[in-house]
């Protein structure tokens, strides 16, 4: 962040959610040691082809949901993987502090990539076995159940989506990294792909989901990260930011803290990425 | 598996890592209709072969020397063809990234999908050739023409044997095709990297001994050299130890221990660089970008 005083939290607030940018913050060891935060990273860098994507960005989340929100090849998917442990920093340290679970983090990354062949319950029977979990238990909590015995590339985007929830969310790792899980999907699974990554929260998972959607994140988040540019914008508290940018709603919160005029706006099917500004030339928002 | 500092547990996590990727490898492989084709397509070449060659209607030995020389060409390729895309598949599709969120290591990811492709292999080819042995196993006769130009003593032996060799010659290919297949960034480039792979074995060994040979390499060594390639190898065993053992050659075709070492060699070999590629290609990539960036 560091552009942008107010949205300012070098050291580690009650949230567990530590912004770094520029400013110093107070280590991701630290937080990830003695807080609750659950998962850092800090001081990261990534470059594609020479080009910077995440900028010296620290950031750490502890149990709750957590948004990250930003415009297309802000920074988000890429600060996410990096969080997940999946993509490797240029610089910079991640750490999880959940690394005694059995699996420290689940993923979902923005392309739910399951082999075709397989059917729903086979998908994540074979995920199961690697850390004892029941794939018919998984199902039935994203609801897909019915669809247990469909194969995966006969499912709908919204249903591969949920199922990539229910893989992520297994074996209950202490930190879940969802990549844009409602993106492209009808209003009604946009809402249950949500709720059902937020319900783990109360468990005391930290649920870090990237979104265009601000209605969704306005409705479940906890905690608020603006990526802008390859870099934090704004972090902190929903309530808190909104107090300190003296906005009514997470879209203005988002305008204010990028400098933009339009929002992100409702994301509908689809369109998910017709929104904002790519200001990272020729790089894909990885 | 998300990083080194993660607990990855005790042998038997280890072997349950290798053992679901194995499964769910292998009933990839099942559900594949163009390997059945492929299986299908080799018995096909075989039975043809020994049907033309004269040498299936008159014993093993005789079958066998019809078969040597395009087995030398067809292992590989079916060999290349099931290992091409083994260690890319879930790279590309972006399904490796989730995986690493569990506790399986790269080594048990590696080992699951090649133990799996290696019994793939050994029903595609394994399989059709068995049968092949099967059927001049129950139609052979005596053919006094045939055996002057094959001189040998017939044995089932001999044809299991060359059936052990014939896997190891696979087992090579396919572990080499695989580790080229992690290195590869598209479904395209890793057929280019598989064609490299069989091109280069099946052609590349032969022609750069002979072109050792002409640059003054003594002819003495040329059963040492001939081991150190996958066909040189396959070649050597089953001229030393398959159609050799009628009569009492002067001299070795090859080294056995040499040749067997050098098909074990090339499956550990592929095993291990392909085991490398896949775990260091996201350090190897951020490293450049790192000089890239001048950090």
């Amino acid at each position: 962040m560091s552009d942008e005083p107010r949205a300012s939290g070098s050291a580690s607030d009650d949230t567990g959610l530590t912004d770094g940018g520029d400013g110093p913050t107070d280590g991701a060891d630290d937080t990830v040691t003695d807080g609750n935060a659950l998962a850092a990273v800090s001081d990261v860098s990534r470059s594609y082809g020479g080009v910077t994507v995440l900028d010296g960005v620290s950031l750490s989340v502890s149990p709750g949901v957590t948004a990250v929100v930003g415009p297309n090849g802000s920074g988000k998917s890429t600060l996410l993987g990096i969080l997940a442990g999946v993509i490797e920093p240029t610089t910079g340290e991640v750490r999880h502090g959940g690394a005694d679970a059995r699996k420290p983090v689940g993923y979902l990354p923005q392309r739910v990539p399951f082999r075709d062949g397989f059917t729903a319950r086979e998908t994540l029977a074979f995920y199961g076995r690697l850390v004892d979990a029941d794939p018919d238990a998984a199902l039935e909590r994203v609801g897909l159940s019915d669809a247990a015995d469909k194969r995966v590339e006969s499912l709908s985007g919204g249903m591969r989506r949920l199922l990539g929830i229910a893989q992520a969310l297994l074996g209950d790792p202490p930190v879940a990294v969802l990549d844009e899980p409602a993106s492209g999907l009808d209003p009604t699974m946009r809402e249950r792909a949500f709720r059902t990554a937020a319900e783990r929260a109360p468990e005391g998972t930290a649920v870090v989901i990237s979104s265009h959607n601000l209605e969704l994140v306005e409705a479940h988040a906890d905690h608020l990260v603006v990526v802008d540019r390859g870099r934090i914008a704004a972090a902190g508290p929903i309530d808190r930011l909104r107090a300190d940018y003296d906005v009514e709603s997470v879209d203005e919160l988002y305008r204010a803290a990028t400098g933009r005029e339009g929002g992100i706006g409702t994301e509908s099917a689809g369109s998910a990425d017709e929104d904002g500004g790519v200001h990272v030339t020729g790089v894909s928002d990885r | 598996m998300t990083g080194r500092d993660r607990g990855r547990g005790g042998l038997a996590a280890r072997l349950r890592g290798i053992d679901t990727v194995f499964r769910r490898e292998l009933a990839t492989v099942a559900r594949t209709p163009g390997y059945a084709a492929l299986a299908v397509g080799f018995g096909v070449a075989l039975f043809g072969l020994v049907a033309v060659g004269g040498g299936g209607a008159t014993g093993f030995v005789p079958a066998i020397v019809d078969l040597l020389l395009p087995v030398e060409a067809l292992v590989p390729a079916a060999a290349v063809v099931l290992g091409y895309r083994a260690l890319l598949a879930d790279g590309a599709t972006g399904e490796l990234a989730v995986i690493r969120t569990y506790p399986v290591g790269i080594a048990s990811y590696v080992a699951g999908v090649l133990l799996a492709r290696f019994v793939a292999l050994a029903v595609v080819v394994g399989g059709p050739a068995a049968l092949v042995g099967v059927y001049v196993g129950l139609t052979a006769a005596p053919d006094t023409g045939i055996f002057a130009t094959h001189a040998g003593v017939d044995s089932p032996l001999l044809y299991v044997r060359f059936l052990a060799f014939m896997l190891g010659l696979g087992a090579a290919y396919l572990s080499v095709a695989a580790a080229v297949s992690a290195i590869a960034s598209s479904r395209r480039s890793a057929i280019a990297l598989g064609a490299l792979v069989l091109g280069g074995g099946v052609l590349g060994g032969d022609l750069a001994l002979l072109e050792s040979l002409s640059a003054g390499t003594a002819a003495a060594a040329t059963p040492d050299l001939l081991a150190l390639t996958p066909n040189g190898a396959f070649r050597g065993l089953v001229f030393e130890h398959v159609i050799g053992v009628a009569f009492a050659p002067e001299t070795d075709f090859v080294p056995t221990g040499r040749a067997l070492a050098s098909l074990g060699g090339w499956t550990l070999g592929g095993a291990v660089g392909g085991g490398a590629s896949v775990a260091l290609a996201r350090r190897v990539d951020a490293a450049i970008e790192r000089v890239r960036s001048g950090e």
